[in-house]
């Protein structure tokens, strides 16, 4: 099959950093260290235009803080105006019951809260900031209370791992009924802190099968990851169109500058949305083409699920090894 | 009569690259059952439909019968009217059976 029919005519999503700045500092960010321009209302607008064009239906905005900026409430009202689909994560310090309302009004359809452990002190720690676990769960309340769908989100890592149960514990008693399970990259801190972090491959393979059998099991909370590492697991069904990793086929990723990205993981820019024609971007990028078309490299090319994996987590590989093709550092094949 | 309506929760969208390559390649006489020319996201799972699927979804707007829609794609495709009818039938049958579809 020609290999531009096999990839669709746009992404279905775009992950939309507005701004790199945060209030919090935590110990696995990939962008803490990111500077990037901001650009005006107008042109996100602007943005928002070519999205529309291309009819691109999801936008989630992540970070950086969402809430820093002032006008998030104004462009999520005018994506949605436009027929976009509109979300975000964030990690529920300045997110209280008006501000919950505001984001319900302006039309997003949910909105996500991290939070990393069910123990307050592990959270707030982890999180650099004292306050916070508090904090992200009046969050949660705030968001049942004004009837806008809330979502958790948990980048899993060494301090998680072991209690996930408990996690999932949490969000039911703060009405969530969607949890993520966000597989810890190696990019930004999480790069600079992964020997503290990061799981042995062999530990992510048990973490991966018991997450896979209670996800199988529970009715009551739906829990998502989208990690291609786990193809060689049984239980793992493919609920995604694509094989591999689905930046660059699925999603891409916004820079507050308008650059993009493959996805946030991956600091390498493919063009400019306002400056760049998104289709050109799209079909004819060399990054996303490599990205779409991997070569099985050490281990993968003797691996009998490369053809599932597509050699796991392209950001990861790329993190450590500067290659795109090299086999996923979390697999324990 | 019934007039099929979208389930208004899917997200939907035309591939419309991958639109018009298979009208091309049905041009071409080559099968193209297979390829996706629209995406559906339903509660976050993606779907697919193929060529006639998604001509026939794109039509069920709750304003047009079985029968409108039937009379719609006659005029696109080279077959016969009753096979089409017998087609579209079951295809709809089967996506209000799944709720992807409501009677409008
Ligand atoms: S992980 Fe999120 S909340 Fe924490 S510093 Fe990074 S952007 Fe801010
Ligand atoms: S060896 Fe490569 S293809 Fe096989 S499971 Fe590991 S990362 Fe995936």
């Amino acid at each position: 099959m020609d290999e531009r029919q096999e990839i669709l005519s746009a992404p279905l999503t775009f992950n939309w950093t507005l701004s790199y700045r945060c209030n919090f500092t935590c110990d696995h960010c990939y962008s803490r260290d990111e500077v990037c321009n901001e650009l005006s209302t107008a042109d996100n607008y602007r943005i928002i235009d070519v999205l529309a064009e291309q009819q691109i239906p999801f936008i989630n905005f992540g970070g950086g803080e969402p809430l820093l900026r002032d006008d998030l409430f104004d462009i999520a009202g005018y994506a949605t105006q436009c027929g976009l689909n509109v979300s975000m994560n964030s990690n529920g310090w300045l997110l209280d019951s008006k501000v919950a309302q505001r984001l319900r009004d302006c039309g997003f359809k949910s909105v996500g809260i991290s939070i990393d452990s069910p123990e307050p002190t592990v959270h707030d720690q982890f999180r650099n900031m004292p306050g916070s676990f508090t904090r992200a769960t009046h969050a949660l309340d705030s968001l049942a209370d004004s009837g806008l769908k809330s979502t958790m989100s948990s980048v899993v890592s060494r301090i998680n791992y072991r209690c996930f149960q408990d996690l999932l514990d949490l969000a039911r008693d703060h009405h969530v009924t969607q949890i993520y399970l966000h597989n810890f990259k190696c990019s930004g801190r999480g790069f600079k802190n992964r020997e503290n972090l990061d799981l042995t491959p062999e530990e992510w393979q048990t973490f991966y099968r018991e997450a896979l059998a209670t996800k199988e099991r529970i009715s009551d909370l739906i829990i998502s990851f989208d990690d291609p590492v786990i193809a060689s697991l049984p239980g793992y069904q493919h609920q995604s169109m694509v094989k591999g990793s689905s930046c660059g086929k699925l999603s891409l990723h916004l820079r507050p500058n308008g650059d993009i990205t493959p996805c946030g993981f991956i600091p390498v820019v493919v063009g400019n949305i306002l400056k760049d024609d998104f289709e050109t971007i799209w079909f004819e990028s060399p990054v996303l083409k490599a990205m779409r078309s991997k070569v099985a490299s050490g281990k993968c090319a003797s691996c009998s699920v490369f053809e599932d994996c597509q050699g796991g987590c392209t950001a990861r590989a790329f993190a450590t090894t500067g290659d795109f093709n090299q086999p996923d550092p979390h697999c324990w094949k | 009569m019934k007039k099929p309506l979208r389930n208004q929760e899917i997200v939907w969208r035309i591939e419309k690259r991958r639109q018009s390559e298979a009208l091309d390649a049905l041009e071409a006489g080559r099968d193209v059952d297979e390829l996706g020319t629209v995406t559906l996201i339903q509660a976050g799972v993606m779907h697919q439909l193929n060529l006639v699927g998604g001509m026939v979804w794109e039509r069920c707007d709750g304003h047009r019968t079985v029968e409108d829609i039937v009379d719609d794609l006659a005029g696109e495709f080279d077959v016969e009217r009753g096979v089409l009818k017998n087609d579209v039938e079951i295809f709809i049958n089967d996506l209000l059976q799944k709720g992807w579809l409501t009677d409008g």
